[in-house]
């Protein structure tokens, strides 16, 4: 085993992070392998996640961020559950994951400002500002007339344009923390099988084809096995399927702009998978909020990034479903406050995914399909 | 009629099945025939207290003084058959060996209890109540020879106790190596932090005890003698005192392991590499500092089985390392809160409780715990470049370390420090790893040699917690010998057993076998070799006895006669067809209870052996399986307790003695013109009770290959 010598230099402020955000003693984990034993992931020559624990205990930084078994992982909490310490293997993965969002999203203020609720109105501001602006730009800014049409207060093309950007902003921004992200594990997984165990494809998730792997990120089937917490498991595929159909229903509404009749009516197919992809989202962030509540982990310190992503992405659901509802009651001039709050909130998700926990749809991703 | 010393009871049960499978009267009959004075009655649920009653009652009125008791195993019902100690007791195993093991109604059934019940008679006919052997000028005094913390508080216990304790240390303060240590591993809740040395408070135990007379600065001359009667000679600066002492306790502690064989670790190339006990001696001192330059000590790697577990160097767990270590990394990051401190351990080995400070030390986040190979230690810059291999962090690693601490094991005293003048040498025997133990399981602090008992790291690698609750059990043994040695009694294992060998010199040829073979050193010799017997030396097995080939060595109640009396008294039947026979010697220690083990299971076996139990298969003499085989015997089987390392015989070489022995055998059915076939040597574990039925079965179709044995009805 082995082929490469590290040089073993601790970083101790990544030890004090991950003890703080996770609220686990990890540096009393006994590396007597209980987590691996019962964890559905780990196949018998990778043990996961107690080489990740030794690691974390031993402030190896470097390789847990170039590590893609810690995407790989469901935080299912079966680890957690069987651990004779009490170390809670699965919240220590989470904080591995929460720290590289910070560690490899650029900019950083950006970041910190996601870690304090200080920053919370400054974060608010940023969209509120630059919506306000795009209204005001394309010279729209003031409560339109007549029956609720949005178009009249945000024209579509304006709309599309400007989330556009936004998707861009985001690509542009992803770009360097994912090419770095990636590199990472190319470095870190030697090509050489015999050698170093650091690299993950040993994973059972990996040794399968490409295609099956992305059928596998759709389906969630592994996750489904996950038998401690199987209502985190339905409340995520919740907000998961409502969240994928939703983007296609967005879609489809911008070709609709272009090409078809806009607004659709309250029947139409793709209407119809839209609110219901919205109901979705939303009980499945009830679910998850009660899970969270039911099975509190030990800190409160990494939590609320967690809760600000998850809020938000709850008052994205229920802000467009009112505003689809004050569009058919005509409740002008609220629709457009709603309207517009819609707007920030949907900002807010996008524009911070790099630093919250959202982010694992990339990470995760990449990990899998590497 | 009565005769003074003849009268002799004989009662048979008739419960627990034992009337169901045999007809008692033939007993009865074989009995009143043997029986000349005295009486001879069958009773109903004997071991009740009705029962008790009819033998108690014939003991008073018909002056008894031998007592045969044909019901269930000696081993059962000990307490209810415990009469007045001038009667002597003899037992016939007809429940266990008899109903558990054989077909009922069946005539070899019958014929086998018959002959049983003839070999008791004949045994109780040929043996005798033993008079005990005390020593003169008998010592309640102990000595206890080390000074360090197990013998500070064997000698604390032992005051404590009443007895009077010589406490001898060479060094001129007592303590050892308690005095070279700054902390020492907690031994109590909360298990968070290591506790000041227990010296100062053990010794001012041992100070208030007036009982103890501590002779510091003192070393052994000899020790001759036996227990009761130790003679010790000291030397006291000097000074010559002497001393008679019932027991001894022997804590003469450890020393650690030499680790500069250990190539990979570097202890002899690098000044910076240092053993867990010199790095002890620098703490408590501030910063520490490198040997080599002086500069003050950061970053601090431990090296776990610096040696240890290894059979190439110190083939055991010293158990007491890992503590030492995690303690060690407690003082490092103390008296430096930037220190980072790495373990690289085989195995964290936290004993009980310990555990819990384990626990402690790991949450502390700059000490860094992980199993791993030290593959070679470098010189890089400043400092230590370890390389580890095989370690849980998934890849080789370079560590670069101020100081590297080795944590050496435990190695014992040699025990002849205690200077014995006896014939078998001036140490105790050693079993495992130089250790002078006995049997590490079921007899600890017993060492070979009776009256010495081993406490602390002498015996086995402890903590100083383990260290003193061993002292205590050590003293308690001594106790138990000088108390059991004033009453003419063995200690250990035939406790109470009041017999001794007794030897008739004017037919020793002065052969030494004896003396030699005695797993004890029980026998010393003279300038010409006659052996000398140090009764209270002895463990009463007989391995003695069934060396002699003169046989000039007897007990009062286990003699050459009375084995041989038993043999005769067995009734060889003339047709070989239909009752081929042969005689089984079965160790009383494990052997035996298998076999009762296997009665109560309701194994069946052949009803054609006839069993005779032995203090251990050691003791059996050569002219017993030759008086054997001229009555006829067509085969012999010697069943011992199994031998080795992961079970043992009650007195250590028995088993191993009687395969040696085997040859010799040999040679005597070649001049008969015997089969080798004719002698078995089987050794059983006491729980394989469940392969009785074919080791016997299957001997017993061997002989019937083989055919009548020649000498029948010669």
């Amino acid at each position: 085993m082995g082929m490469e010598t590290i040089r073993i230099n601790p970083d101790i402020d990544f030890i004090e992070f991950l003890k703080k955000d996770s609220g686990s003693d990890l540096s009393i984990c006994m590396q007597c392998g209980s987590c691996t034993a019962v964890c559905d992931l780990s196949p018998d020559e990778n043990p996961f996640p107690r080489k990740e624990m030794i690691w974390a205990g031993w402030g190896l930084k470097d390789r847990l961020m170039a590590d893609e078994d810690i995407w790989l992982c469901h935080q299912c909490g079966d680890c957690s559950a069987t651990c004779p310490r009490d170390v809670r293997p699965a919240d220590v993965m989470a904080s591995a994951r929460n720290y590289a969002y910070q560690h490899f999203a650029r900019p950083r203020f950006l970041g910190r400002w996601l870690q304090s609720p200080k920053y919370l109105p400054l974060l608010i501001m940023i969209p509120a500002l630059i919506i306000a602006g795009i209204i005001a730009l394309a010279g729209t800014l003031k409560i339109p007339e007549g029956p609720v049409d949005y178009s009249h207060f945000f024209p579509h093309e304006w709309l599309n344009g400007s989330f556009s950007v936004l998707v861009l902003i985001l690509v542009i921004l992803m770009v360097g923390s994912v090419k770095k992200f990636y590199s990472g594990l190319r470095v870190a997984g030697s090509p050489d099988k015999s050698g170093s165990l650091l690299r993950s494809d040993a994973l059972r998730v990996e040794k399968r084809s490409t295609l099956k792997r992305m059928w596998e990120i759709f389906i969630q089937k592994d996750f489904r096995s996950c038998t401690t917490n199987r209502f985190r498991y339905i409340g995520h595929y919740m907000v998961f399927g409502g969240f994928m159909m939703l983007l296609v229903v967005t879609l489809f509404a911008i070709l609709a702009t272009i090409f078809f009749e806009y607004p659709m009516p309250f029947f139409h197919p793709v209407k119809i998978a839209g609110n219901l992809a919205g109901v979705s989202l939303a009980i499945g962030i009830v679910f998850l909020a009660i899970n969270r509540f039911k099975n509190p982990s030990g800190s409160k310190a990494g939590q609320y990034t967690d809760w600000f992503f998850l809020i938000n992405l709850f008052l994205l659901a229920i802000s467009g479903g009112i505003v689809e509802l004050a569009r058919f009651m005509d409740w002008s001039p609220w629709a457009y406050y709603l309207y517009f709050v819609h707007l920030v909130l949907v900002w807010l998700v996008v524009l911070y995914l790099p630093y919250t926990k959202f982010a694992h749809v990339i990470f995760r991703t990449i990990a899998m399909l590497k | 009629m009565s005769e003074e010393g003849k009268n002799t009871g004989v009662f048979i049960c008739t419960s627990c099945g034992i009337k169901d499978c045999i007809d008692t009267s033939g007993l009865v009959k074989i009995a009143e025939e043997a029986v000349r004075f005295g009486n001879c009655i069958e009773q109903a649920n004997l071991c009740h207290p009705e029962g008790i009653e009819v033998i108690k009652k014939s003991i008073t009125d018909g002056k008894l003084n031998k007592v045969l008791i044909a019901a269930c195993s000696p081993r059962a019902k000990t307490e209810e058959f415990r009469f007045n100690p001038d009667v002597q007791i003899e037992r016939v195993n007809l429940r266990e060996q008899v109903v558990g093991s054989h077909e009922p109604g069946d005539e070899d059934t019958q014929m086998l209890a018959e002959d049983m019940m003839r070999m008791s008679l004949a045994k109780l006919e040929n043996t005798h109540l033993p008079t005990p052997f005390i020593p003169d000028k008998a010592s309640e005094e102990i000595l206890v020879l080390g000074g360090g913390i197990s013998g500070i508080t064997a000698a604390t216990e032992g005051a404590r106790a009443g007895y009077k304790i010589t406490l001898v240390e060479r060094e001129e303060k007592a303590g050892g190596w308690l005095n070279d240590l700054y902390k020492q591993i907690p031994m109590q809740s909360p298990w968070t932090r290591p506790q000041d040395p227990i010296l100062a408070p053990a010794l001012e135990a041992l100070h208030q005890e007036k009982n103890i007379s501590l002779l510091t600065n003192t070393e052994i001359i000899d020790i001759s003698g036996q227990p009761g009667a130790f003679c010790v000679r000291m030397s006291r600066g000097g000074e010559e005192i002497s001393k008679t002492v019932g027991a001894i306790v022997l804590a003469t502690g450890w020393e650690p392991y030499d680790p500069s064989g250990v190539a990979n670790l570097g202890y002899k190339d690098h000044t910076d590499v240092i053993s867990s006990v010199e790095f002890e001696k620098t703490a408590g001192k501030g910063s520490f500092k490198r040997p080599s330059d002086g500069k003050p000590v950061k970053n601090v790697l431990f090296v776990q089985c610096a040696g240890s577990r290894d059979k190439d160097h110190l083939p055991y767990c010293s158990s007491v390392c890992c503590g030492t270590s995690l303690k060690q990394a407690q003082y490092v990051r103390e008296a430096n809160p930037d220190a980072n401190v790495f373990i690289i351990y085989k195995d964290i080995r936290m004993p009980g409780m310990s555990e819990n400070y384990y626990l402690e030390v790991q949450k502390d986040s700059r000490i860094f715990l992980t199993k791993g190979e030290v593959a070679g230690i470098i010189a890089e810059d400043d400092q230590l470049l370890v390389n580890i291999k095989d370690s849980l962090v998934y890849s080789d690693m370079d560590i670069a370390a101020d100081l590297v601490v080795l944590a050496v094991g435990m190695t014992p005293r040699n025990s002849e420090d205690l200077k014995l003048s006896y014939k078998q040498g001036p140490g105790l025997p050693t079993l495992k790893y130089d250790f002078p133990d006995s049997h590490f399981i079921c007899f600890p602090y017993e060492t070979r040699r009776t009256g010495i008992y081993a406490a602390g790291s002498v015996r086995a690698p402890l903590t100083v917690s383990d260290s003193m609750e061993d002292a205590g059990g050590a003293m308690l043994k001594a106790i138990q010998c000088v108390e059991a040695t004033k009453r003419g009694e063995a200690v250990h294992p035939r406790a109470g057993d009041q017999s001794y060998p007794e030897l008739y010199m004017q037919r020793c040829t002065d052969c030494k076998r004896c003396t030699e073979e005695c797993p004890f050193g029980a026998y010393d010799e003279t300038e010409k070799g006659t052996p000398l017997p140090n009764p209270s030396r002895c463990r009463r097995c007989g391995i003695c006895m069934g060396s002699c080939p003169e046989r000039v060595i007897s007990f009062k109640d286990f003699s050459i006669q009375s084995v041989s009396a038993m043999i005769k008294a067995i009734e060889v039947p003339d047709e070989f067809e239909e009752k081929p026979r042969v005689l089984v010697f079965l160790c009383e220690n494990d052997a035996y209870p298998a076999f009762d083990m296997a009665g109560m299971k309701g194994l069946k076996y052949s009803p054609f052996v006839r069993i005779i139990p032995v203090r251990c298969i050691g003791s059996v003499n050569k002219i017993w399986i030759s008086d054997a085989l001229s009555r006829g015997f067509d085969g012999i089987m010697q069943i011992g307790c199994k031998p080795g390392d992961d079970y043992q015989c009650h007195f250590i070489q028995g088993s191993e003695l009687t395969e040696t022995r085997g040859e010799n055998l040999q040679e005597t059915l070649q001049t008969m013109m015997l089969e080798p076939e004719r002698i078995r040597t089987e050794f059983i574990e006491i729980d394989e009770f469940d392969k009785i039925p074919a080791l016997i079965n299957d001997y017993m179709e061997e002989i019937e290959l083989i055919g009548p044995n020649p000498f029948k009805d010669m």
